[in-house]
């Protein structure tokens, strides 16, 4: 058994850092919820639940990730849910019509519109000098408007859709079989850690990583450093972007349904996920295990009530709820810290 | 013509909107004639709008202070939800004696719960010093999953014979719920223009330390509006309640843009500080009667969503050009691309321009 | 003769309608410590800006080593080896010390993968030029000002930077921190380094400088040696006028020994800003309060005014225990508060002149229903401005539009309205042209000798000789030396005061001793 200075030890190792406080308050409210759930129903502690929560918040993360870099840049997006529709629905007809059936081809095709359409948002958005709350919101109506406009809103079902998405969304990772079936680990997940990783190497070792924070921190100092504005921020509304064409097709064939009408309108609840986490909208912080931990906290809401007898509608209950407490103590404390310091400014 | 330049100057936003206004309208009627002009299509105009020109209402009173209230939508139908399970005898069973007295306690529970919202935001914003855009973020989830856990997703039918009538019913043929929206923009202009309280509001929005140093209660301030809000909230609930007469979660939610675009488009700055009612009830017009053309031409609901994001994006975009116009003096021209703030775009100067104070500290702004 | 290192020709620049610099020419040589001064507003920090490549000037040629520079930008200018700390120090604070430093040689060597030892290493090597050692780990944010000042020279220092600009470097730092930072200055000037400093603390300028360069209005008053000049001969340049101010002198009240003082406070604490806090002020007494950053004085000011409640002693007004616990409280027990940051806490920018007058009397400007009324509004606000002397009468004017002086005229017109007992005035005059200065002096002068009880903190002792007739100073939270009428008026005050502010660590151990 290894000691608790150890494990401090090795966390430190690993991530160069200390826990922050939100994470070590993150864990403790995951970590107790699933003891009180287990308590509750023992069947909970099944590797199906793990399974399922994976398979739930696989699409979420992808899209946590490059969220939580656009708030690390000191911006805000709320197009990306439009955009990963968007982009997978456009590279489902475009299979359709000109008979390619590869998952990889609609990965690419589907990444590659992402990453444009994250473009257009970085140069309205830097360009223009219009603020990107207002700005992604246009473009989120804009995005999934005009494909449904000029492209219909027709869907797919499992037979009609590219049986390459169908095939990829049946697979799995690793197979078990029990009493009640065969569950399978998602083919989602190597996504997932492969963005996870190359997110976290391009913000804590590279300059262009280190830029993003920089104009999270202050903007106009970086600019007076001549770090290029217009380039970073073309590469995290895009990487963003990317990350939602990507996460498009897994989601359409994990559901292996494909709806353009689907998804759009979660963009908040996964706002909320990586606020939870301890992104902060005036940029410059955030840590991508605080968002791990956010979405993990929204996976357990949205796929493990169930063992509590209560149906997922109760999700936004549960997560509305520790949103506001964990709001509420995050700036409480801060606002304590401010008036001894002097500070007057956030009210 | 000089009354008219200096009209201009002083609020270049009402007369543009007045005059775009004008000219949609006109337009409006040249094409689609009396389908557009005719007294049953504004009647069905007025109607439809009272719900939601309640809802930029309370958008509009949440940019006044600085932030956007992202919960209206759903505070508005948990108010419904509510107040539905009174009128269909959930609560207490209905009888053929008791049902008007269940009726106005039903209304009476739609309004009380939009307070209870309202005085939920404005206790995390004001008490606990909770971003507004943030706290509203959280409440808007934590109603919607109330009115979830309440209904479970289904939808509440409201029992009560007559009460639908409140949303049909007119005064020399003008929808009455139109009237009393019209009524509470009144009063809300009355109220922000003349009286202290929203003088308060406007000076709390724009610069809140310096309320704060003037001896303004802030604290108090914040509260009262948002309890405003949470007032007008339920109203636009009680509407929504009458006009489908049973009451859902998820109605209404493309509510959220259009209520955020015609608040920017009525020349609000979300960093606080400056709107006026009047614009924002030109605004409403202009995108009501827009949405009722579009009914008219059967524009299909992605059409519409693409033209309120294309319009949101243009309005922005030229409402920029026209504060850069106006505030040459101020903003530099000859610097490198200047910051701007994400959330609402206002410039963070590079510079102080000459004959000010230069900054002591640092020039990142909490927002 | 060598090259200069950089050389500014007939440079001029506008923004909009305002021409903010005017023909100027100014040559920098190597191995020099020069300041450039001048009052707020004379262009001097805009002249660095078309220097560091962030402006670009509309006339004149910029010469750096003898090479002619172009429309450059911020990484030419750098890679020229020029240096720029502005006041804000530009450093990122969610970001380590380390990689502050490290980041602008990450730039500009091209580096895209960063590696954590080669960000240390750099950062190390700067420190150790510097000759000062930080956590290289450490989050900005949690520094102090002077250790952020000493991350930015460190970062400066890691572009092999040839000229380094410093624009008001010991507004925000201690005493002994100054020292530090002179030193450190003196150090890199030996190893070859010129520095240009930009300030506005003549008694700091005459210490470090080789040469002064003197700014006015957007032109170039000219190069002196600082040994030629003395605060008299370099204030006039600044100001192209003689300025004298006469020194104010209460005159005796009577009930001087009935009444009890307007405001007293005995015995005064607020835990980490001040302690053990005594004075009191009598009706149509000015006390001075001075002494430098982190004394304690505007924490003494916002307690006074109920937004820093202390934690033990008694404060009284009129004799009267005070209840200070909100702004509206001290309000109704007649204080009022012209706070430090004009812009910030004093004014709505956005709003015309009458409503930030009426901001502070809402509840004087109703009609008998409790609506507002626009015409008292517009009476209050005419009275003030009639009274303040603001240049421009229109009423309806944004505050912003209005020059320094102008804005804080109304901002003590605005508490001047509120008829308060005790004002409290916490650096009022900086930033603001000569001409505003004396009329304010003026104003708080002749309310004093109305009746109102003064309360004057403010960071130059020219200012406190002038206006105060009773001295308090302070230092790092304690009072260490008080002047009364007497004091203040016998001969060798002046240069007492000025000892007492230059070095009060060691007259904080003697008092106490």
């Amino acid at each position: 058994m290894k000691s608790k200075a150890t494990k401090i030890w090795l966390f430190q190792r690993v991530m160069h850092r200390r826990a922050k406080t939100t994470e070590k308050y993150l864990f403790a409210i995951v970590v107790a919820y699933a003891v009180v759930v287990a308590f509750m129903n023992p069947r909970f502690l099944r590797l199906e639940t793990l399974f399922d929560m994976i398979a739930g918040g696989s699409g979420t993360m992808l899209l946590a990730l490059g969220l939580s870099v656009v708030l690390i840049s000191g911006g805000i997006d709320v197009s990306f849910t439009a955009v990963a529709i968007v982009s997978a629905y456009i590279s489902v007809l475009t299979m359709d019509s000109l008979g390619i059936d590869n998952v990889a081809f609609a990965m690419l095709m589907s990444t590659s519109i992402g990453l444009c359409l994250g473009f257009v948002n970085a140069v309205l958005i830097q360009f223009l000098r219009l603020p990107a709350l207002i700005v992604t919101l246009g473009t989120a109506s804009v995005f999934h408007g005009a494909m449904a406009v000029l492209l219909g809103t027709t869907d797919f079902t499992k037979s009609e859709m590219p049986q390459s998405l169908v095939t990829f969304g049946s697979a799995s990772l690793i197979t078990f079989t029990t009493e009640n079936g065969r569950y399978g680990l998602t083919m989602a997940l190597p996504f997932v850690i492969g963005a996870l990783i190359l997110t976290w190497l391009i913000l804590h070792h590279t300059m262009l990583g280190r830029s993003i924070y920089a104009i999270g921190s202050s903007e106009e100092s970086a600019s007076r450093l001549g770090i290029g504005i217009l380039r970073t921020k073309l590469f995290v509304y895009g990487y963003m972007g990317a990350l939602a064409g990507v996460m498009g097709i897994l989601y359409f064939s994990e559901l292996k349904y494909v709806n353009p009408t689907s998804l759009v309108g979660t963009e908040l609840i996964i706002l909320a996920a990586v606020v939870i986490g301890g992104a902060k909208l005036t940029g410059g912080e955030g840590t991508l295990l605080g968002t791990l931990l956010g979405v993990s906290l929204f996976a357990l809401f949205q796929t493990t009530l169930v063992f509590l007898g209560l149906d997922s509608s109760w999700r936004n209950f549960f997560f509305g709820g520790v949103l506001l407490l964990s709001l509420g103590v995050m700036y409480a404390r801060q606002r304590v810290a401010d008036r001894k310091n002097l500070v007057f400014e956030a009210n | 013509m000089n009354r008219i330049q200096r009209l201009v100057a002083r609020d270049p936003n009402v007369v543009i909107l007045a005059v775009l206004t004008l000219s949609v309208g006109i337009t409006l009627i040249a094409f689609l004639g009396d389908r557009f002009f005719s007294s049953l299509n504004l009647q069905s105009m007025a109607t439809q709008v009272a719900e939601f020109g309640l809802l930029a209402l309370a958008m509009g009173l949440s940019m006044l202070l600085s932030g956007i209230d992202l919960s209206i939508v759903s505070a508005a139908v948990l108010s419904a939800i509510v107040g539905g399970l009174f009128l269909a005898g959930e609560i207490i069973p209905i009888t053929p004696g008791n049902e008007s007295t269940v009726m106005w306690i039903g209304v009476a529970a739609v309004l009380v719960t939009g307070l209870l919202c309202g005085a939920l935001n404005g206790l995390l914003i004001a008490k606990l010093s909770v971003p507004p855009i943030l706290a509203t973020l959280g409440t808007f989830i934590f109603f919607a999953g109330v009115g979830m856990a309440i209904t479970g997703g289904s939808s509440v039918p409201v029992t009560i014979p007559g009460f639908s009538e409140f949303a049909t019913a007119t005064v020399v043929s003008i929808p009455l719920i139109f009237l009393v929206m019209c009524a509470v923009y009144g009063v809300a202009a009355f109220v922000l223009t003349r009286t202290r309280l929203g003088r308060k509001v406007y000076l709390f929005g724009e610069n809140s330390v310096a309320s704060r140093f003037a001896g303004v209660r802030n604290e108090r301030t914040i509260i009262f509006t948002y309890l405003a809000i949470g007032l007008t909230v339920g109203m636009a609930g009680l509407i929504m309640l009458s006009r489908v007469n049973s009451a859902r979660v998820g109605f209404g939610d493309s509510y959220l843009l259009q209520a955020i675009l015609v608040v920017v488009l009525a020349g609000f700055n979300p960093f606080g500080g400056r709107g006026k009612i009047l614009s924002l009830f030109l605004g409403l017009v202009l995108l009501q009667s827009l949405q009722s053309a579009f009914t008219i031409m059967r524009f299909d609901p992605f059409m519409r969503s693409f033209i309120w994001g294309a319009s949101l994006l243009f309005v922005v975009g030229v409402n920029r050009l026209f504060h850069l116009r106006a505030n040459r003096r101020r903003i530099l021209t000859n610097l490198a691309p200047a910051v701007v703030n994400p959330i609402d775009g206002s410039p963070h100067p590079t510079e102080s321009p000459p004959g000010e104070i230069p900054s002591t500290g640092t020039t990142e702004t909490t927002k | 003769m060598a090259e200069p290192l950089l050389s500014v020709e007939n440079v001029s620049i506008s923004f909009g309608e305002v021409r903010a610099l005017n023909g100027v020419d100014m040559t920098i040589n190597e191995g020099e410590i020069r300041c450039l001064v001048g009052e707020n507003g004379c262009g001097k920090s805009t002249l660095v800006k078309i220097i560091s490549g962030v402006y670009r000037r509309s006339a004149g040629t910029v010469r750096i080593g003898g090479a002619k520079v172009d429309d450059h930008d911020p990484r030419r200018a750098i890679a020229a080896g020029i240096q720029v700390i502005y006041q804000d120090l530009s450093l990122f604070n969610h970001l380590s010390v380390a990689e502050n430093i490290a980041i602008n040689r990450l730039l500009h060597n091209g580096t895209r993968i960063v590696k954590r030892r080669e960000v240390h290493d750099i950062a190390r090597e700067q420190l150790e030029r510097v000759g000062v050692s930080l956590d290289l780990d450490a989050k900005v944010s949690t520094l102090s000002i002077a250790n952020k000042q000493i991350v930015a020279i460190a970062r400066a220092l890691s572009m092999d930077a040839r000229l380094l600009f410093m624009d008001e470097p010991t507004t925000a730092i201690t005493t002994t921190e100054v020292d530090r930072l002179f030193s450190i200055v003196r150090e890199l000037n030996q190893r070859g380094l010129s520095i240009v400093f930009i300030s506005h603390k003549l008694d700091e300028v005459f210490d470090i400088a080789d040469t002064i360069t003197v700014m006015r209005d957007g032109y170039m008053v000219g190069d002196f040696p600082a040994d030629s000049l003395d605060s008299a001969k370099l204030a006039f340049h600044m100001t192209g006028r003689d300025v004298a101010h006469q020194p104010y002198r209460r005159v005796a009240r009577d009930d001087d020994s009935t009444a009890p003082p307007v405001l007293e406070v005995r015995d005064l604490t607020r835990d980490g800003h001040y302690r053990h806090v005594d004075f009191t002020i009598r009706r149509g007494d000015i006390l001075g309060l001075t002494g430098l950053l982190g004394a304690g004085r505007t924490e003494i000011a916002l307690t006074l005014f109920g937004l820093n409640p202390a934690t033990s002693g008694n404060i009284l007004i009129d004799g009267k225990p005070g209840r200070l616990t909100a702004p509206w409280n001290a309000m109704s027990a007649g204080i009022a508060l012209v706070p430090e940051d004009r812009a910030t806490e004093g004014l709505f920018n956005a709003q015309t002149v009458s409503k930030n007058v009426s901001s502070t009397r809402l509840d004087h400007v109703v009609n008998r229903w409790s609506f507002l009324s626009p015409s008292k509004e517009s009476e209050l606000a005419q009275r003030t401005v009639h009274a303040m002397g603001v240049n421009n009468k229109n009423t309806d004017t944004l505050a912003a539009t209005l020059s320094g002086g102008n804005q804080q005229k109304v901002v003590i017109g605005k508490w001047m309205a509120t008829e308060p007992r005790v004002l409290i005035l916490d650096s009022p005059t900086v930033g603001i042209d000569i001409g505003s200065k004396s009329e304010i002096y003026e104003q708080v002068q002749q309310l004093a000798d109305e009746g109102m009880a003064v309360l004057l903190i403010s960071d130059e002792p020219e200012e406190i000789i002038a206006t105060c007739n009773r001295v308090l100073v302070m230092h790092d939270g304690d009072v260490i030396a008080g002047f009364d009428d007497s004091q203040r008026q016998a001969p060798g005050f002046k240069e007492k005061l000025a000892e007492l502010i230059a070095d009060p660590a060691s007259a904080a151990v003697r008092s106490k001793g």
